[in-house]
């Protein structure tokens, strides 16, 4: 080896701005590639599906795209911080039929009915969120207990007939619109506006980014991962029955039997905006066009005339689809130093 | 995959291993520029450098793990190309990272054949024969533990053993060990270097990573200094004084090891923190101890004396640790996490990747993660607060980095751990609990994590420093407690704090 001293290199920073500037362009690709997509879909969709741009279909899409999209904010949390609830469907289903049946059969009067409905939706989260917490049970394991539990409870408590919802303006407006927009699409709005500020903005959201990214680290850095842990789980369980309400509301009764697969339409939403399952990273925005581009393809499937079998088939080759293409990304702009 | 058979001719003038022209540029970060390396059989050569200075680079080329830009890699006159780590592997490639790779829930010999567990017929794993090897490789680098033990419940230095094991079963013609020691105490460390000496007479070339000069010299004939990406000079370890070794390393005139001033510890008043009676079975036994503002009190003791758990439970991570703690005189009654992190107790972790980052997440957050409330505006957290705040920390502790939201994971080991020290500052703790700052990062680093240290006590903190390389207590400590077996066995007061005292005392054997 010859021995040639190299001249002195000035030892800053490698090369500060660019650095800085690329790694921000690569972290927001995926959502870029998310909003291209979608795009496509429409032009495509516009051309091909029938009426697929007339103003109720895009209603009817927005409101689909929030009974997927309100639990999708909760779970993006969830799935941030490393963990992961699959009891969203039953959970939906139980929250109408609670719902109605407070509403109706109890008399309660729909304030208290609502109340309760979330209430009851946050002790069950909780429940879950404890069994994780205090015990070590994977989530998994947790929410699949509520899952069977809640869907269960919710055809067992009905013999799973409809309970009708009582009538009135405020039932109207709950299941309706306003200004036009369906309620649910409007209550998902002011939520992701909310779900967006505690994730980026408040000392809540950023422990769930540091749990997910390293419990270790999170929890000698004093932050108290098990109270993080319970409240995700309280929140989707608030989420789910909030939902269930204005599923109940829009049909005019609680079925045990509704919602059925949520679950699933819900984490592969929240997968295919770019959330990482084994957490530490992931976005809310990604979620939101996550939840459009599978309620666009949902919807352009049934314009398109596909077999319903068929249908299915279709999401889950798209799903996996995007998300593979999400992790490629990933991995590209993340390519990271290990000394 | 059977194992490779050893190259078929040793004799011939081939290079173990030879790279030319590599060039590798990450995001943000050229790391290696027109880097040629060349190790000829049975020869030992230290790699050297600052951390990010390129080595570790260099060895994920050289074991196929990544692919360079442009160069060419050969190991034993074959070209390497785009064939992986298995290529590189069947070529007589074998290296041990600096990060355990063993799964703990299987037993040694299993660990040991990972993958390539010999079959018997058609029924499976041939176990007696995969116990047999195993036994043999252990007693060949004299690695005291039984082929049946399980790995999870070995002591780390045992681990790192096995791990070097595994890459000797294969018979390389090229082993790369990086910071084989970087976790072991001054005893175990001596077992790797007899066993690095063994393998390279058989005529193996070892690339052999180390920050620790001492190790180099016993082990190395020559050493490559790498810095900034580029190879700077390749000279005799026996013949370069270490000041010539750390000069090539940081690309300028060393600076001499500066004494830090002495000066008078006020132990008179009421001391900050104080600890009784701090019993965590089996690992310490009626621990006592007090910490006075303004001091650094150095804790000095081999790898599982119980220096970790010690840390741990003073900081209130240890639920079954009994203990009494008074803050300021006043005794704390209940003296958990949040308790003692309220009343402004830090810990770093020894495990800096494991427990000390989160690595996703940016610079930045992850100095302000104890404090949430320090960056808060009227409207929840405020981004100039934060940036405000983890920019004048970045300044205070020299933490280089592109950005504040660069992902932590991208930056140097010592950069981290400067981070990670930076979020107790944030937090405003005055009582620093530090487990082994220093350990796996540069010569340059280790100097400003102690003159931080020492700055931090100037300014009326009281600093536990932890560290298992002993000569680095001297340096920067008032007091120096020693342990041994779970318990304090000396005291040693600066300014009659000497590395051959505290040698002694960590090593002395119990009767």
């Amino acid at each position: 080896m010859s021995s040639t001293l190299v001249a002195d290199k000035p030892s800053g920073p490698p090369s500060s701005p660019a650095g800085a500037v690329r790694f921000r362009r690569l972290r927001h690709l995926n959502e870029l590639g998310l909003l291209a997509a979608v795009v496509v879909l429409y032009i495509v969709l516009g051309v091909v599906a029938g009426g697929f741009l007339s103003a109720d279909n895009q209603l009817g899409i927005l409101r689909d795209a929030a009974t997927v999209g309100i639990p999708a904010l909760g779970v993006t949390l969830v799935i941030i911080a490393g963990e992961i609830d699959i009891s969203i469907g039953p959970a939906v289903a139980f929250a109408s039929v609670l719902f109605a049946k407070a509403a109706s059969e109890w008399d309660f009067g729909l304030p208290i009915a609502l109340l309760l409905t979330l209430i009851a939706g946050a002790l069950w989260g909780s429940a879950a969120g404890w069994l994780r917490a205090r015990f070590g049970v994977p989530s998994f394991i947790a929410t699949l207990g509520l899952w069977s539990a809640l869907g269960g409870l919710a055809l067992y408590t009905t013999n799973a007939l409809p309970v009708a919802t009582p009538g009135g303006g405020f039932m109207e407006a709950l299941g309706g619109k306003i200004l036009g927009v369906p309620t649910p699409a409007v209550v998902l709005v002011l939520l992701f506006l909310v779900f967006w500020y505690v994730a980026r903005r408040t000392a809540y959201g950023r422990s769930v980014y540091a749990v997910g990214g390293n419990a270790a680290a999170a929890q000698l850095a004093g932050i108290r991962i098990s109270r993080v842990r319970v409240v995700l789980f309280a929140t989707t369980g608030v989420l789910a029955a909030l939902t269930g309400i204005l599923m109940a509301a829009r049909l005019g009764s609680g079925n045990g039997g509704a919602a059925a697969g949520l679950e699933f339409d819900v984490i592969a939403a929240v997968v295919i905006g770019g959330t990482a399952l084994a957490g530490g990273r992931g976005s809310l925005v990604g979620t939101m066009l996550g939840v459009v581009f599978i309620s666009v393809i949902a919807n352009g499937l049934v314009l398109l005339g596909v077999n319903s079998f068929l249908q299915d088939v279709v999401r889950g080759l798209i799903i996996v689809g995007a998300v593979l293409i999400n992790v490629v990304i990933s991995r590209k702009s993340l390519t990271t130093r290990t000394t | 995959m059977t194992i490779p058979s050893p190259p078929p001719d040793r004799t011939a003038p081939v290079p173990a291993a030879e790279a030319s022209g590599l060039n590798k540029q990450y995001p943000g970060v050229r790391a290696l520029s027109d880097v040629d390396f060349r190790i000829e059989p049975g020869e030992v050569r230290a790699l050297l450098g600052r951390n990010g200075a390129g080595k570790s680079t260099l060895i994920r080329m050289l074991s196929g793990v990544e692919v360079p830009d442009s160069g060419e890699v050969r190991i034993g006159g074959e070209t390497l190309g785009h064939g992986g780590v298995r290529r590189a592997v069947e070529l007589g490639a074998a290296t041990v990272h600096q990060e355990l790779s063993l799964v703990p829930e299987m037993t040694v010999a299993e660990n040991l054949f990972l993958g390539e567990w010999p079959r018997s017929g058609l029924s499976g794993v041939d176990f007696p024969r995969m116990r047999r090897e195993a036994a043999e490789v252990l007693a060949e680098l004299d690695v005291r533990v039984s082929p049946e033990a399980t790995v999870g419940s070995l002591s780390l230095a045992e681990q790192q053993l096995v791990e070097i094991a595994r890459a000797v079963r294969r018979r390389p013609r090229l082993l790369i060990l990086d910071e084989p020691t970087s976790a072991l105490a001054a005893g175990e460390a001596r077992t790797v270097l007899e066993a690095v000496g063994r393998i390279s007479a058989s005529g193996v070339a070892v690339i052999y990573v180390s920050h620790r000069l001492d190790e180099i010299r016993q082990v190395a004939r020559s050493v490559t200094v790498v810095r900034d990406g580029s190879v700077v000079d390749t000279v005799d370890v026996q013949e370069a004084t270490t000041t010539q070794i750390v000069a090539l390393m940081l690309g300028q005139a060393a600076r001499e090891q500066e004494p830090f001033a002495p000066r008078t510890v006020d132990r008179s008043s009421a001391p900050l923190l104080s600890v009784r009676g701090l019993t965590l079975a089996p690992k310490l036994e009626d621990i006592g101890f007090d910490l006075y503002a303004g001091e650094v009190l150095g804790i000095g003791g081999l790898l599982g004396s119980g220096r970790s758990e010690l840390l741990r439970s003073v900081a209130g991570f240890e639920p079954e640790a009994e203990r009494t703690v008074a803050f300021e005189g006043r005794p704390v009654a209940r003296p958990s996490a949040a308790e003692m992190k309220r009343l402004g107790v830090g810990m770093t972790p020894e495990d800096r990747k494991g427990e000390g980052i989160v690595p996703l997440l940016g610079v930045g957050e992850n100095m302000t993660m104890a404090w949430f409330a320090g960056i808060s505006g009227r409207a929840g957290l405020s981004s100039r607060r934060a940036a405000e705040a983890g920019d004048e920390l970045a300044r205070r502790l020299a933490v280089k980095t592109p950005g504040l939201d660069t992902p932590i994971v991208n930056l140097s080991g010592g950069n981290q751990q400067k981070a990670v020290i930076g979020r107790w500052l944030h937090a405003r703790s005055r009582v620093l609990l530090l487990d082994e700052p220093t350990r796996g990062v540069d010569v340059e680093a280790k100097q400003q994590i102690y003159r931080l240290i020492r700055s931090l006590a100037d300014e009326g903190a009281a600093v536990v420093f932890v560290s298992g390389e002993l000569e680095e207590l001297p340096l920067v400590c008032d007091r120096v407690l020693t342990l041994q077996n779970g318990r304090f066995t000396r005291e040693f007061l600066a300014p009659d704090i000497t590395l051959d005292d505290i040698m002694a005392a960590t090593m002395a054997v119990e009767v």
